[in-house]
């Protein structure tokens, strides 16, 4: 088991390394330099130098590194807790992240436990009564939720809720921008405004879930054990509930780890859309404005992540399932 | 007392005796006339000589579901197709006297028009075929590189193999979609052409996994020893033995594909890295449009997001159809 441990954790740690060099490659051979967005075309010549300079692009005369040389600066500064400044905002990138991360764990959290809570019991209550209504309708609409991207569904929830609802006679609906002045210092409030792009990110993992649980009880369902504990007498509940769902969820565990980046990607676009000040509406300015760096923190930030969660639940289903030895 | 009427005879005179009428003959030529009507089973009641393709496109359009979605999918394809060929440059010429027509007030502009004018239904099946070409040319690309590469790494392990696992590790724990972005940036704007290669390059691996998958399994089988006991060459036992054994999989992950590449190439065209603004592509249009939605004018938005998610669940919905007339016993 430790050594199982080592070698993974020493393998995330390369594939970061690998994603990272990829990256920096591609956000560096981008056409046009950083310091030709929007600044004063009068600027002096020295100024532009010194500010490459400071970008660790070029040395003090104003040529430029090696890609190479480039990536082993990052790199170095990147180990230091520092991903280079914003093009656009002069700021730090690590800044700009460290503010909005906690409103994205915020909302991508709650979009997860919503799609677990909704997704897990939709599964197993079609997997117990399959080809009943509850089991076409849950089909039927799980179809559905993998059909639509997340903005679309975004677009759409905005239409229904936060303008026609609102101007019909009941003057009812949810608000159509994220957080509001109040913060996690309201929470009623944030709860309301959380309402819509939660319910866009979650569906297509509902979707997901309830039709992964669905399979994994049913096959779980057909096994002998399952049998033999029907002939022995006892309860369907019994059964179902305490000796097929304990082996039927545990696949889930890895499922959740593989929902995450997913849940990013929609995020990227569903931040956008119902302004809600998280990374993902960072990583979406910065691709509108062609600003590299903070994409490429987004990238950087988002990889460990995943790398880190998958490690978690590997780790973790390795502890929850005694069968699996390494 | 009322007289019992005698029970029937059967054939062989025993009363109450089942009509000789369900022997496997009649199945077999039940089956026959569903297939091809008029066609007698031969007289030894031997099965139907149908091929596996022709049986799972039989039972494909005994799917209705699966069916009704290719007819659907098929008007909007066909569509796409015809319509900009009759109408030519209409998805562009402007109209300032009528800008925000409202839809189906006149046939003229059936679907309204647009900011500039422009009639709304001729832009969304000029981007409908945007969609349908970028979908359909990166599941090519996917095949062509995934189904290779895939192939070769399940058939020889090795370095390819352990590269193939760990380009896939990599793009999974990236989010796609910015992966897709850097790639398009770093290789210089927003042609359409730049778009569908970044896409190809980048998605491959879901198909190059199965197929390595499904090469892993099939390497080991008999068959593939007995094509090589008689001598067959390692590409001829590839490419004749196991590929057209590893296909079913293959079209069922490559049709969901398809679907797959719409909705992110809308996604890409949503954030302005797709085919750029006069030309119409349904996530220019979502994007262009996004900010009329709190106006009377959200029918703007409406169709191109319902264009998109008609088209992509109905591909999904063609994709498990597949699915089940492949491998009948997943059901």
């Amino acid at each position: 088991m430790t050594f199982y441990l080592i070698r993974r954790v020493a393998i995330g740690i390369l594939l970061l390394f690998l994603m990272s060099a990829m990256f920096f490659t591609l956000t560096r051979v981008t056409p046009g330099r950083p310091i030709t967005v929007g600044e004063n075309p009068k600027i002096h010549q020295s100024v532009i130098n010194l500010r490459l300079h400071r970008l660790g692009l070029t040395d003090e005369q104003g040529n430029s590194y090696p890609i190479p040389q480039q990536y082993v600066l990052y790199m170095g500064a990147l180990l230091h807790g520092d991903l280079g400044d914003s093009y656009i905002n002069n700021e730090k990138v690590t800044t700009l992240l460290l503010q909005r991360l906690p409103n994205s764990i915020l909302l991508l959290g709650v979009a997860l436990l919503v799609a677990l809570a909704v997704g897990i019991p939709l599964g197993i209550f079609a997997a117990t009564r399959q080809y009943s209504k509850l089991d076409i309708t849950t089909s039927l609409v799980s179809y559905i939720g993998v059909s639509i991207p997340s903005f679309v569904l975004g677009i759409y929830l905005l239409l229904i809720f936060g303008v026609i609802l609102k101007q019909s006679p009941l003057h009812w609906g949810f608000p159509l921008f994220g957080m509001h002045t109040g913060g996690v210092d309201d929470p009623i409030d944030l709860l309301y405004h959380m309402v819509l792009p939660v319910t866009s990110l979650a569906i297509l993992q509902i979707a997901i879930f309830s039709r992964f649980m669905r399979a994994s009880m049913l096959e779980v369902l057909h096994q002998d054990y399952i049998r033999t504990a029907r002939a022995k007498g006892l309860s369907i509940e019994k059964v179902n509930y305490k000796h097929a769902l304990r082996n039927a969820i545990l696949p889930i565990i890895t499922l959740v780890a593989i929902a995450i980046p997913q849940i990013v990607n929609g995020a990227i676009i569903t931040e956008g859309i119902f302004s809600w000040p998280g990374t993902g509406q960072l990583a979406f300015q910065a691709v509108v404005d062609r600003d590299y760096p903070v994409i490429l923190g987004v990238v950087m930030l988002v990889a460990a992540g995943t790398v880190l969660f998958n490690l978690i639940a590997d780790v973790t289903y390795a502890v929850a399932d005694p069968r699996i030895r390494y | 007392m009322a007289q019992v009427p005698p029970l029937p005879l059967g054939p062989a005179g025993v009363p109450g005796a089942i009509p000789d009428q369900l022997s496997v003959e009649t199945t077999v030529q039940q089956e026959r006339d569903l297939v091809q009507p008029g066609v007698k089973a031969d007289e030894f009641g031997g099965a139907p000589e149908l091929g596996f393709w022709r049986l799972a496109v039989i039972r494909f359009l005994h799917h209705r579901v699966a069916s009704g979605a290719l007819i659907i999918l098929a008007i909007i394809v066909l569509s796409a197709i015809v319509f900009p060929i009759i109408t030519g440059d209409l998805y562009r010429v402007q109209d300032y006297r009528h800008p925000f027509k409202p839809p189906f007030q006149s046939l003229q502009h059936l679907f309204g028009t647009d900011d500039l004018g422009r009639d709304e239904l001729a832009r969304l099946l000029r981007g409908a075929r945007v969609s349908i070409m970028v979908g359909v040319l990166a599941v090519v690309g996917y095949l062509l590189i995934g189904g290779t590469l895939g192939a070769l790494a399940g058939f020889y392990g090795g370095w390819l193999d352990n590269a193939l696992m760990r380009f896939t590790d990599i793009i999974i724990s990236a989010p796609f979609l910015l992966v897709v972005i850097a790639v398009t940036a770093a290789t210089g704007g927003v042609r359409l052409s730049t778009v569908i290669i970044v896409i190809a390059a980048t998605g491959w691996y879901e198909i190059g996994r199965l197929m390595r998958a499904q090469f892993l399994v099939l390497r080991e089988q008999e068959f593939v020893q007995a094509a090589r006991a008689l001598g067959a060459s390692n590409a001829r036992i590839i490419v004749r033995h196991i590929l057209p054994n590893a296909l079913a999989p293959i079209i069922v992950s490559a049709t969901l594909g398809v679907s797959g590449i719409i909705l992110l190439e809308a996604a890409l065209g949503f954030l302005g890295y797709s085919i750029p603004p006069p030309e119409p592509s349904w996530g220019n249009m979502l994007q262009q449009f996004e900010q009329y939605l709190l106006d009377d004018k959200a029918y703007l938005v409406v169709f191109p997001a319902t264009a998109l998610v008609v088209t992509a669940l109905c591909i999904n919905l063609i994709g498990d159809g597949i699915r089940d007339a492949l491998d009948p016993r997943q059901r």
